[in-house]
């Protein structure tokens, strides 16, 4: 600690401290418009300035650290004369419209109390740009604090504010000089935030505000945290909170995309689908007519012909209830979740060969890397705010490996690119591993220690070397090598996958491949390494880790294994089923062949997100109750619903969610639902009571929830919502005396989950069924970008939808000139098993012969395109690789 | 990576960065002080595009590029540490430079280990020519302490202050001198790569340090091996765009990198965090071209030039008022009246109203102190200071507000546009003061408002600078500024 005296009172100061920080911490807050936490400080404004004994000038304390032994003064004469001329200098250009406007803002409340005049006399260029949705820019009111500037450089990474001339002719516009989405603005609004003037500002926030509550973003895995402000029952802006996790920044989506909770088409009733038509009933009516239809089914066809759905978008709570009511108030252990069409192969891998299913470090372990392995993965666009901190780790000397078909933002950045055939993962990671042995890469230390079957796997791998299956990856033999030799030599390296691994025949094989590389190069159980599924939605991690899956009850715990099945049943007071649970494709087929009846859907639009939408549908026509709960009537409810449920948007409950680095973090009522609408958690336990189970299904709020779970889940028992209030942890994180676990920022440190050492996978590559022939030339990968998510629901209710109109087909020059398409154009895409219209869009970061589209507009119905293959082990679809043909629509 | 980062290129801040300077009249102090020897060609320069603040051609103003003329250079000093070829004959072979003793420094250095050669150079009491007269061997030590896998060594050839020209001549006629002083900087603290970095209107040096630095590769002088070494030792060429503010040393690094050549605040300094965040060791040429003497002549020779506080010598180039101008090297130590006198031979007309040393950002000096030494503390207790040794000599023909116009529409043109004080400040005084030759009036205390913010509260030296040029002016020319404010 640093000892020195502010204003003649002595005080204690940590080490590295800046002077800014100290005096903040006496309570002492000079102006600093030039300067924001999340930025280096440039000292530019010298609003900031005090005088320090011992030095000839005053100095900038944003940008001077603290000296032991400093004698600060702060509000000397000196500095008094010198701030009113500084601020004299910003105002002589400032409009004083802004400043009458509103007086309320903080910059304009220094030129009020210092009684500065405004000038209005303009000396340089001014920018103008009216075109963006969100983004509002007054440039006449900029002091060029070039905040705007390097947060977009430093935080974002996205160098769209540039400082434009010199001395007075200096300025602030986009990079191009025209406007802010021509120079590349994804939209994040971090210059908005940063902007102290309001030259850069939210075009929709601008009003009163009630209310500002902390909460957890709505939209992808990475579980940004924010503040939410209201007005009048209504959420009116969003700003990023400092967390581990976001460090301050948000994305388009979690900034901006909200009104989708105020949305006209919100359903604030129950409906019953009678006569074909929906009619709004009572909650009372709902329930028990839902109640006693799942009760005369399962009477008819037995428990097993009924299932649930958990929701990704749901709490941990509400996902808990849907799995226990399925279990115990149904009968059955048909419970899934959105899980199974995305990361299961990943939890099944990681569980499989290192004993936990999910991510092994942290995200603050971006910023410790000495290299990133991204793997069917394209975070700026579908995690954005870890595409961004892992682009500012790579501009920081961090090295990059990208594999993935398309030429993303990041690859584009990347040391190697392996722009590999889709569904050749397990040939490419094999190649890597072949390389890591054939040229003494491994870490044998590492090995001798923690990692068991290497004979065998050096036996098997040798028919993999990158000369041998490089034709069928579609890459270069060199290139295989290379990153072979980057990733084991980078030390530690850190590998983070997505969907393109995940979502083929060999989805859980494929990880299992990748594991056997940090395996073997020693990247487990340390700082900056490891495997990390980014999970695409808020609560995914947590609705599988919940229970909601057939062979697992709450916290991955194995239904099959006596002991724990023992310890629920006693927890719960019940006995719970015996029979194997199916799990969504399951449940479809067996509704195909009449032995599954009724399906309760929780906020997971099945009919437009299953692949093969076609037979999907047929399927979901068999069932003879579909009970759907969303915020929207969706596509599901539209076409097979029988009874809809009002659900309560994220805005509008209490609870949890569990983030893609295993954090719990809180969820928290932000505005009142719309009509009756209801919180998931209050309609599972309501309906448990029209069926008779009051007891077990009782709770005052979701924390007696939570409560409960962290008495079933030990590993969770350290995590209580008071801890919660103010900790960011990560489970395991265990109840001990002085309830102060730690939690647990990076899995497997001494031994792993399955034992004190893991086992290298031997996993020989199976090519998928889905290939091109003569009628079907093209590849086409579906999946996410970034201003909409998933279904669409969501973000197309909202202006995200200006920013981002329409899926689009996107393809390689060389393709739309041999098909004769132009930008733009309508195109007809027909696989096996179906058709689908999408406009053109022509980008050089496909490679020739493959296609990718998003799925985010029900209308463009594009898993109409999308096979029944699925992973070989745990059934997630095979979304990524469908043979198409595409021809111009005419006309 | 780099697609991205080209978005931080800044060519706007730069205003020669297409422009042609073939023909372009020249608008440095030294050229205004001496409008009066060609009154339609400075008027011409006034209004002339693309701006140009200083050619180099400072002894025979009003400049015009592309009409250059060597200039009288002239060694004062019992012994002539610089100007050898560039007095006598330009030596642009090294084989010739070589045949002439050229090479020897680096052979020597070659043989000692790099704490001998700190010690010589730190004994020898160089310090910065530049402008900021940090000891040379002390900053050469702290680079070298440096534990770091990648140092570099930057040569500042950014002789952008108006007045002098000293750099330019050396690099032209003795342009080996300042690679073998490279190569001895670069391996005794540990720098494989070198840039050089060369102002924009600097056109015919280009093309000799170019040439020079083809031939020193081939030569094996630059390369993986030097002249056989296990030292690799290769030098970048950099072409500024046109900014007085690329010569303040953390500009330049910014500008290097492509990014806008902004003042960065220290701490850190660019020892430990510099170009690229590495370890960077900034030095003038005029500095470097001492080394091979000091090496080869050993630390003693060389302090026992000038002063025991300022030993060595220094270039002065003085400005086309002065009756003989041109490049002289002098010990530290000798008086400013001898400088006038002895080497100018006065002025060609008029009185001497004062003398303005090492640019416009620092005191201007009246008659009544001409007696003061050239040294570095003499100079800086009466507000002036060494600087990088132009002397500019101001006549009575010349007004106090038309001076102060001048350096500040300089200083506000030349300005980053980064501080409060320094790009709102100097240009508000540059607008008052061009009034005030339009016959307005000004207000004395906000003029007194803005220098102490310039002086007190600029971000870096520009702005200090100026505040200093301001305050001499107040000081030594009270009455005569005081006509340009209104009397309350």
């Amino acid at each position: 600690m640093l000892h020195i005296s502010i204003n003649g009172q002595a005080c204690t100061v940590a080490e590295g401290s800046s002077l800014l920080q100290a005096m903040r911490d006496q309570g002492c807050q000079p102006p600093h418009p030039c300067h924001d936490d999340r930025l280096k400080p440039i000292g530019a404004c010298r609003l900031c300035l005090v005088e320090v004994e011992g030095q000839a000038r005053p100095v900038p304390s944003c940008a001077t650290a603290v000296t032991d032994g400093m004698v600060v003064h702060t509000a000397t004469a000196r500095l008094q004369s010198l701030l009113r001329t500084n601020l004299s200098l910003l105002a002589h250009n400032y409009p004083a419209t802004a400043v009458s406007e509103q007086p309320e803002h903080a910059f304009h409340q220094l030129l009020i109390q210092h009684d500065v005049n405004t000038g209005s006399n303009h000396h340089a260029p001014i920018f103008k740009d009216d075109s963006h949705p969100y983004l509002g820019i007054d440039m006449d009111r900029c002091i060029h604090c070039q905040r705007c500037v390097r947060i977009c450089d430093e935080v974002q990474g996205q160098f769209v504010w540039k400082v434009w001339g010199k001395g007075e002719q200096t300025h602030i516009a986009p990079a191009d000089g025209k406007s802010l989405l021509s120079s590349g603005c994804v939209s994040c609004g971090a210059c908005a935030d940063t902007c102290p003037t309001g030259a850069i500002f939210d075009k929709r926030s601008t009003g009163p505000v009630d209310h500002w509550t902390k909460t957890t973003c709505v939209y992808c895995g990475v579980g940004c945290q924010m503040e939410v402000a209201s007005h009048d029952n209504k959420v009116v802006a969003i700003k990023p909170a400092g967390s581990p996790v976001n460090h301050g920044h948000l994305c388009v989506k979690g900034r901006y995309a909200f009104d989708f909770t105020h949305s006209p088409e919100r359903i604030s009733q129950p409906l019953l689908r009678k006569g074909g038509d929906w009619h709004v009933v009572s909650w009372e009516e709902a329930l028990a007519f839902t109640a006693s239809r799942l009760q005369e089914l399962r009477r008819k066809y037995g428990a097993d012909s009924l299932g649930v759905l958990g929701s990704a978008r749901a709490t941990n709570e509400e996902n808990y209830l849907a799995q226990k009511f399925a279990r115990v108030v149904l009968g059955t252990n048909n419970v899934d979740c959105c899980a199974r069409v995305c990361h299961q192969p990943s939890a099944k891998a990681l569980k499989t060969m290192l004993g936990t299913g999910a991510a092994t470090n942290s995200f603050d372990d971006i910023e410790h890397t000495s290299l990133f392995m991204l793997c069917g993965c394209n975070p700026t666009e579908n995690h954005p705010i870890i595409g961004a901190r892992i682009k500012q780790a790579v501009r920081a000397g961090a090295g990059l490996i990208v594999i993935d078909p398309r030429r993303t933002e990041l690859a584009a950045c990347a040391n190697i690119h392996l722009a590999l055939r889709p569904g050749t993962n397990v040939l490419l990671f094999n190649a890597m591993a072949a390389t890591l042995l054939e040229e003494g890469l491994q870490d044998d230390d590492y090995i001798a220690r923690r990692v068991d079957g290497l004979a065998d796997f050096r036996s098997f791998i040798t028919a993999y070397v990158p000369e041998q299956i490089a034709s069928q990856c579609g890459v270069p033999a060199d290139d295989i090598r290379r990153a072979a030799r980057m990733y084991a030599q980078a030390r530690p390296a850190m590998c983070f996958h997505g969907l393109g691994m995940t979502e083929h025949l060999q989805g859980t094989q494929g990880v299992m491949s990748l594991i056997n590389l940090a395996l073997l190069t020693g990247n487990l159980g340390k700082r900056g390494s490891g495997i990390n599924p980014l999970r695409g939605q808020n609560n995914v991690q947590g609705s599988a880790q919940m229970g909601c899956e057939p062979a697992s009850l709450t916290g991955a715990q194995n239904l099959a294994d006596a002991k724990v099945r023992a310890s629920f049943e006693q927890a719960w007071d019940t006995t719970l089923p015996t029979s194997a649970g199916l799990d969504l494709p399951a449940m479809l087929a067996a509704a195909s062949s009449g032995k599954f009846k009724a399906m309760w859907v929780m906020g997971y639009d099945i009919a437009m997100s299953m692949p093969n939408a076609n037979q999907t549908l047929a399927a979901l026509a068999q069932l003879e109750l579909v009970i759907v709960q969303d915020l929207f009537l969706n596509e599901t409810a539209r076409a097979v619903g029988h009874v809809f449920f009002p659900a309560a948007s994220n805005f509008e409950k209490d609870g949890s969610f569990m983030n893609a680095d295993r954090r719990v973090q809180r969820v928290r009522q932000v505005v009142y639902s719309p009509g009756e609408a209801k919180p998931d958690w209050q309609i599972i336990t309501e309906l448990a009571r029209h069926m008779g189970h009051e007891q077990g299904f009782t709770f005052k709020d979701p924390q007696a929830i939570w409560d409960e779970i962290r008495r079933v889940w030990p590993a969770s028992a350290g995590l209580s919502y008071q801890r919660l209030q103010n900790e960011s942890l990560q489970w395991p994180c265990l109840a001990t005396a002085n309830d102060n676990h730690p939690g647990t920022a990076i899995l497997h440190q001494q031994g792993f989950g399955v034992g004190p050492k893991a086992s290298l996978a031997c996993i020989a590559y199976q090519p998928t069924a889905e290939v091109c022939d003569d009628d079907y030339p093209l590849l086409l990968t579906t999946g996410r970008e970034l201003y909409h998510f998933n279904a669409g629901t969501m973000t197309y209710r909202t202006p995200n939808a200006q920013l981002k109109p329409t899926d689009t087909l996107d393809i390689s020059p060389a393709d739309a000139r041999r098909l004769n398409l132009a930008e733009g154009q309508q195109a007809e895409v027909s696989s096996r098993y179906g058709a689908a219209i999408l406009p053109i869009h022509i980008t050089d970061k496909m490679q020739d012969g493959q296609l990718f589209c998003s799925f985010h507009r029900a209308d463009l119905n594009v898993n109409a395109l999308t096979s029944a293959y699925c992973d070989n082990l745990v059934h997630a679809p095979e979304y990524k690789v469908t043979a198409v043909r595409v021809k111009r629509v005419r006309g | 990576m780099d697609h991205i980062l080209a978005r931080l290129a800044s060519d706007s801040f730069y205003h020669l960065s297409h422009a042609s300077l073939k023909g372009s009249r020249c608008q440095g102090l030294a050229c205004f002080a001496a409008q009066q020897h060609d009154p339609a060609g400075w008027k011409q320069a006034c209004h002339g595009q693309p701006v140009v603040f200083c050619l180099g051609q400072c002894y025979r103003g009003p400049a015009r590029q592309g009409e250059d003329a060597l200039p009288h250079i002239a060694s004062h000093a019992r012994t002539s540490v610089l100007l050898g070829h560039v007095a006598q004959a330009a030596v642009l072979d090294l084989n010739e430079y070589c045949k002439t003793g050229g090479g020897q420094a680096l052979h020597q250095v070659l043989q000692m280990d790099s704490a001998a050669v700190i010690q010589q150079i730190s004994a020898s009491g160089l310090r910065g020519r530049g402008g900021a007269a940090f000891p040379t061997g002390l900053k050469w030590q702290l680079l070298a302490a440096q534990k770091a896998d990648c140092k570099y060594l930057v040569a500042n050839a950014d002789e952008g202050d108006p007045g002098s020209f000293s750099d330019r001549l050396l690099m032209e006629r003795d342009p080996y001198r300042l690679i073998e002083a490279m190569l001895i900087a670069g391996i005794t603290v540990g720098a494989k790569q070198a840039y050089l970095y060369l102002r924009r209107e600097y056109e015919q040096t280009a093309s000799i340090l170019q040439a020079a630095i083809a031939q020193a590769r081939v030569a094996g002088w630059l390369g993986q091996h030097v002249l056989g070494s296990p030292h690799a030792f290769d030098i970048k060429l950099i072409i500024g765009k046109g900014s007085y503010l690329c010569g303040e040393e953390t500009a330049m690094l910014n500008a290097i990198e492509d990014r806008r050549p902004e003042a960065r605040q220290r701490p850190p300094q660019i020892t430990e965090l510099g170009l690229y965040s590495k370890p960077t060791l900034v030095n003038n040429v005029e500095t470097l071209c001492a080394i091979p003497w000091i090496i080869t002549h050993g630390a003693a020779a060389y302090a026992a030039l000038g002063t025991p506080e300022s030993p060595g010598t220094k270039l002065l180039s003085l400005n086309s008022v002065f009756r003989r101008p041109g490049l002289y090297e002098v010990e530290f130590g000798i008086s400013l009246r001898d400088i006038v006198d002895k080497l100018g031979l006065g002025l060609k007309q008029g009185q001497l109203k004062g003398l303005m040393i090492g640019g416009p950002l620092a005191g201007v000096i009246p008659p009544q102190l001409l007696d003061t030494p050239l040294a570095y503390q003499s100079l800086q207790q009466i507000d002036g200071a060494v600087g990088h040794g132009g002397v500019i000599a101001f006549d009575d023909s010349c007004s106090i507000a038309e001076l102060v116009a001048q350096v500040f529409r300089f200083g506000a043109f030349e300005s980053c546009g980064k501080c409060t004080p320094c790009h709102r400040g100097a240009a508000e005084i540059a607008r008052h003061f061009d009034d005030i030759l339009h016959g307005g009036r000004w207000n004395a205390s906000r003029w007194q408002a803005l220098v102490t913010a310039l002086a007190d509260a600029s971000l870096c030296g520009h702005g200090r600078g100026l505040a200093e040029f301001a305050q001499s002016i107040q000081r030594h020319y009270h009455a005569e500024l005081h006509t340009c404010f209104t009397s309350a």
